[in-house]
């Protein structure tokens, strides 16, 4: 089946991110759901495929209520968070393609800031392995495991701490031009990150990514169909997913700094019958500074090891020869796993990204991560 | 004692990792290797990634290791760990590919560097539970 070039983002919307929201998760994604769909000037009766990663069996049918879809709808989901989202594409054109939908609506939030359970890495605490053989050292939580690989970035190629603090100084300059980013207001300079004190060395706050509320989500159709819309659709290009072969155990990891960004990002490619060297922009997932450079590595932006000189000197931010998570990222603007990355893109290839547009974006990449797994999009000009 | 508080103990008791927890108790750092292969399996899994072996013999190391990446960890994300510790990853001499989670201590004064050599020291936490550490080898 070919899926490249057959469906596109039609509609996108987003709630305000705030640190903490008065409303719960429910309704922030029935908020961004609505707007995705006035955005496509589309009604919800229109939807019949639903794709809401991290929603549990409830969940999933509160929303199709709260929307007020009556039919029957089409239920796709199997990869997790971060890559759900942005290999939501993939499974709509399947869908779409095969004939199971014709509108599919992705939909991601988080209540994290007010709704928090005891530790953001709550689910990675009831895993057995890592509580038997990582907490009780203190290997724990994702920080501390992120931390572990920026180390050992640093060690095996030489990547500095000013290194890491590039990505993070592009994310908050660029948050600096969006109206709906949490850090705004909070400039941030090279010399304020590197002066700033540890968290778990060699990660600062500003190393990790924001703990918030909000919501987005974003609707997809066939191209023919997109067509007669009235938004300017951002066509799928291309569309991968990978999985790191030997497991979720980061700290067992043969090629311990390797993320499925290998796999994801050559498939997408492929299917798009793109290179790195012709995408104007990407909003790579971003819970940690290194993580970016990781990314850009294991995408073919440049070689390994060769990721912190390549975040140097403002070429990721905008203005530069590859901006990197324009919005302001999950850094800066919001965590909300990639959803804003999608959003942006989206935003950018429309020309309608204001301050932040970048000149002349006819193709955009946007990346999902959730440990072992990985999903690379690419996404094109109407 | 350790730098974390009773709560995120591990339990010495859960049947998978029980075989570790009495090792380290006997003085003993014991993996799991595959008895038709002889791949150490780490962590414990039902099948052996190599041969797909089921049959698993918890078998002695030396104890001792390389540092392959480590974090000072300045804030306590979960309450009772006490601030600051050094975590690592160090990866034993019989097999590269079996890397623990541990705690560092002699931290030499000149800093921390990937591949230094470390080497087990048990800890008795409880009279249940014993908690291999590593140690820098000068």
């Amino acid at each position: 089946m070919e899926l490249a070039r057959r469906i596109a983002v039609v509609g996108v919307g987003e709630t305000r991110y705030e640190r903490r929201s008065s409303r719960d998760l429910a309704a922030l994604r029935r908020e961004a759901a609505c707007a995705a769909l006035a955005d496509a000037g589309l009604e919800a009766a229109a939807v019949d495929g639903l794709i809401v990663p991290g929603a549990g069996y409830g969940e999933l049918h509160e929303l199709a209520r709260d929307l007020g879809i009556r039919g029957q709808f089409h239920a796709a989901s199997c990869f997790h968070s971060g890559t759900a989202v942005v290999a939501a594409p993939l499974e709509a054109a399947l869908a779409i393609e095969s004939g199971l939908a014709h509108t599919v609506l992705c939909c991601q939030g988080v209540a994290w800031g007010s709704e928090r359970r005891g530790n953001v890495g709550q689910p990675h605490a009831e895993m057995r392995m890592k509580a038997a053989f990582e907490i009780p050292f203190g290997w724990y939580p994702q920080v501390v495991h992120f931390a572990g690989m920026a180390r050992r970035h640093m060690e095996l190629y030489g990547t500095t701490e000013a290194q890491l603090g590039a990505v993070a100084v592009a994310c908050r300059r660029h948050a600096a031009l969006h109206d709906n980013a949490i850090l705004r207001d909070e400039p941030l300079g090279l010399d304020d990150y590197l002066t700033a004190p540890y968290l778990a060395d060699p990660f600062r706050a500003a190393d990790c990514c924001l703990v918030n509320d909000g919501a987005g989500a974003f609707v997809m159709t066939s191209l023919a169909r997109a067509r007669d819309l009235r938004a300017r659709p951002a066509v799928v290009l291309g569309a991968g997913s990978g999985i790191i072969p030997d497991g979720e155990y980061s700290s067992l990891r043969e090629d311990y700094l390797a993320t499925a960004a290998a796999h994801s990002a050559p498939r997408a490619f492929a299917m798009a019958g793109v290179s790195p060297a012709d995408v104007d922009f990407v909003a790579l997932y971003d819970n940690f500074t290194a993580l970016v450079i990781q990314q850009l590595e294991d995408m073919g932006f440049c070689r390994r090891g060769e990721g912190g000189p390549f975040v140097e000197g403002g070429r990721i931010e905008l203005g530069g020869a590859l901006p990197v998570n324009p919005s302001g990222g999950q850094l800066a603007q919001a965590f909300v796993f990639s959803m804003n990355h999608v959003v942006e893109a989206v935003h950018q290839l429309r020309g309608e990204a204001g301050p932040r547009q970048v000149a002349g974006a006819e193709v955009g990449v946007v990346t999902g991560y959730t440990g072992a797994q990985h999903a690379t999009l690419v996404l094109g000009r109407g | 004692m350790p730098e974390l508080a009773e709560r995120h103990l591990p339990d010495p008791g859960w049947p998978v990792a029980r075989p570790f927890w009495d090792g380290c108790r006997a003085g003993e750092l014991r993996i799991p290797r595959c008895e038709r292969c002889g791949r150490w399996v780490w962590y414990p899994a039902p099948a052996c990634p190599d041969c797909g072996g089921e049959r698993h013999a918890w078998t002695a190391t030396s104890g001792r290791a390389r540092l392959f990446t480590w974090v000072t960890v300045h804030r306590a994300f979960l309450p009772g760990y006490r601030v600051p510790y050094v975590t690592a990853l160090v990866e034993l001499v019989e097999d590269t590919r079996v890397r623990l989670a541990t705690y560092l201590r002699d931290v030499p004064a000149g800093g921390l560097r990937t591949g230094m050599r470390v080497e087990v020291v048990f800890e008795s936490v409880t009279e249940q539970l014993t908690l291999p550490v590593f140690r820098c080898v000068r």
